[in-house]
């Protein structure tokens, strides 16, 4: 039996107890811009430099400037804005604006700025940048403009497209696509019915279609058990899911498709044994079996306090030491 | 310095230069501390009183950090970790149960009893909910107690341990001292209980409720805001079963149109209240008439201004909220006009203004309902 062979982050990482200082200057008006920006250049290095440190093949660059998960999509597109309401982010306290769909979607203008800060990462290592998949951007805007969300969803997935093939021709070759309505909707009365999944689906294949890329489809907040099989079918290298919410010993599953094991969780502030998420990894492994398991957060790690986000990754790295030496 | 000064001219804090003096010369820092706290609180309850509301609250919380971290810094057992993001440039300081909690002295009796002796009108006393408390916390010893079970059973059980404890340790307690101490109107606020509106956490909030309540001779009531997508209907489906819970202060200008209108189609932010309506809830409603945090959207000159990143509601855009409520709930008396949480985040002048209007508002709508 293989077992993991690497360790990697995505999504937002927490801002540094420096940063938000800046930041929250910044708001009251008694801090400029630039000082904001340098102290985002060094939280980028510093969480370069413990990727690097600790080994992890892929890099992001924790995306300290997104104010949340949807906002650098929203302010590429026409057809919808950021809105004024904030909306809370599924089970968290944290807040997002909640985009309005006022009109047809489609890539407005592309800034790289907006979605990686390439300038800081290392030429040697493959990028990685996080971003909601359509379906659950759709489920989280509020629409002002389709008939039908399979309309809103096809139109989004076409301009997520476009925004992917644009990052992949400026150096991004990770995409982890996060779709964590397919696995949690607490504020819908229906489960996901067959139509909506297919849907979903579509629009993911729609979304990662004809780019040389590797994609991987996460999902935390919920059990993943009963979407795995669906997700597996998608020309996508990986998928993921939250080991927090999922109970992996009611399903097995083979298959030789990364597997990305949310297995640190990003909402709680102890830091994992690494020996115990090494042990934990392998119990996983009997449920759901794959050739190649990447050992991630449960979610973005925003929803912890800086050191914290920093101790569980060094702990994600340090499990895959001890898995490999094992071998 | 100018600032206050300029505020105390105009909410008649007329010893102001003499307290200015007095907090200046005083040597000891704790002293000067509780000085600044007790002058802090007289402003707030003299802006509110200039506005004109009904019921001064306890001045604006001028003394505490803010809802969570005031409390959690009396909490033995509990130790701040670091900030996290509530949204855009906005954090709180959150902390871990470090082992099995106790207060280690009293929270909010100092403050009340500040209050107290400076109020001109009525107060109600806000204090952070058990659920929210625990919600905001990481579980630490109580989530690092358990093996066995599931890694999500493992958490629920943590969060009803910790949440109990939290209930006899902590709340109970302070209530017990607030009530002995004069207090008649208890608001315990739960933002947090919307956040999971699975029935194992609708359970455990009113399980936690009705023992935080127990025994005591109090008017209760809960403030409850910024729910996920479901919005409040889950609560409604719960709030009957609240011991004691005489009113329910909700957010709801955040997710409201602002054009002017008394019709459901004008009124969409307002539509759950059918849900506690239809649940049986029979208690008063505060209702969310003004916005408290950043606006960036249209505002129709009738219904108010945007200023650089706030909307000042006009009264008639209050009247017209507060008549729709009043519409769905059937009876004006159980309708209180408030604001949709604190409005720490707004600057004073914003404020005064915000508050004017809800008072205006209310009285357009009393005209209104003649």
């Amino acid at each position: 039996m293989k077992m993991p062979t690497s360790a990697e982050l995505g999504g937002i990482h927490p801002r540094s107890e420096q940063l938000i200082e800046l930041t929250r200057s910044y708001d009251r008006g008694k801090t400029e811009r630039p000082s904001v920006e340098k102290q985002i250049e060094k939280d980028t290095i510093e969480l370069v430099e413990l990727q690097d440190e600790s080994g992890f093949e892929n890099f992001t660059d924790g995306a300290f400037s997104w104010q949340d998960q949807l906002r650098p999509i929203v302010e590429s597109l026409d057809g919808v804005t950021t809105g004024t309401r904030y909306s809370r982010w599924f089970d968290t306290n944290t807040f997002y604006k909640k985009p309005t769909v006022s009109g047809k979607i489609g890539l407005a203008t592309f800034n790289l700025k907006k979605f990686i800060h390439a300038d800081l990462l290392p030429k040697s290592k493959p990028w990685k940048v996080s971003l909601v998949g359509p379906y659950t951007f759709s489920e989280l805007a509020e629409n002002l403009h389709y008939k039908t969300q399979s309309e809103l969803v096809y139109d989004l997935a076409h301009a997520e497209h476009e925004i992917i093939r644009r990052l992949k021709a400026d150096g991004v070759s990770q995409f982890q696509i996060a779709e964590p309505c397919l696995v949690y909707r607490p504020y819908r009365e229906q489960t996901l019915s067959n139509a909506e999944l297919e849907i979903a689906l579509a629009a993911i294949r729609r979304t990662v279609d004809g780019i040389d890329a590797r994609f991987t489809i996460q999902t935390f907040f919920g059990d993943a058990t009963t979407i795995l099989p669906h997700l597996l079918k998608l020309p996508v290298d990986g998928i993921g899911f939250d080991l927090f919410e999922t109970d992996h010993t009611r399903t097995k599953i083979e298959t030789k498709k990364t597997l990305a094991l949310g297995i640190v969780d990003s909402r709680e502030s102890n830091i994992e044994d690494p020996k115990w998420i090494a042990e934990t990894a392998t119990r996983v492994s009997k449920h759901i079996f794959s050739d190649n398991i990447v050992l991630v957060p449960s979610s973005d790690l925003k929803f912890v306090p800086r050191k914290v986000a920093d101790a569980k990754s060094r702990a994600l790295a340090e499990a895959t030491r001890l898995v490999e030496e094992r071998k | 310095m100018a600032e206050a000064e300029e505020w105390a001219g105009r909410l008649g804090i007329g010893n102001y230069h003499d307290r200015a003096k007095q907090l200046l010369s005083t040597e000891n820092q704790k002293d000067r501390i509780r000085e600044l706290l007790e002058l802090s609180t007289i402003y707030g309850l003299r802006l509110f009183e200039r506005t004109g509301l009904d019921n001064e609250g306890v001045g604006g919380e001028q003394q505490r950090v803010e809802m969570y971290e005031h409390v959690i810094r009396g909490v033995e057992g509990m130790r701040v970790l670091g900030h996290v993001q509530s949204f855009d440039y906005k954090y709180f300081n959150k902390a871990v149960a470090e082992s099995k909690i106790h207060r280690k002295h009293p929270i909010y009796l100092q403050e009340f009893l500040d209050v107290k002796e400076n109020a001109k009108g009525p107060i109600k006393v806000p204090i952070t909910g058990p659920y929210t408390l625990v919600d905001w916390s990481f579980g630490g010893y109580y989530t690092g107690q358990r093996t066995g079970s599931s890694l999500k059973k493992q958490k629920q059980e943590a969060k009803r341990e910790f949440l109990l404890d939290f209930v006899e340790q902590v709340i109970r307690p302070e209530i017990r001292d607030l009530i002995d101490a004069g207090a008649s109107w208890i608001q315990i606020d739960e933002p947090a209980i919307t956040t999971h509106p699975e029935s194992t956490d609708m359970e455990l909030f009113v399980e936690g409720w009705n023992e935080t309540v127990r025994g005591f001779n109090c008017k209760f009531s809960d403030h409850t805001c910024y729910p996920s997508e479901i919005g409040y209907k889950v609560l409604a489906e719960y709030a009957p079963k609240l011991d004691k819970c005489s009113q329910l202060a909700l957010e709801f200008a955040n997710r409201d149109g602002t054009s002017l209108g008394v019709d459901a189609k004008h009124r969409e932010g307002y539509r759950d209240l059918q849900y506690f309506i239809e649940n049986g809830f029979e208690g008063e409603f505060g209702v969310g008439v003004v916005h408290v945090h950043d606006f960036s959207g249209h505002v129709p000159p009738d219904a108010g201004r945007a200023t650089e990143r706030n909307i000042i509601e006009s009264p008639e855009l209050v009247r017209d909220r507060l008549l729709y409520a009043t519409k769905i709930v059937g009876d004006p008396a159980k309708i209180w006009a408030n604001p949709d949480c604190g409005l720490r985040t707004r600057t004073w002048d914003v404020t005064y203004a915000k508050l004017e209007s809800v008072v205006k508002g209310a009285e357009l709508a009393r005209e209104a309902s003649r």
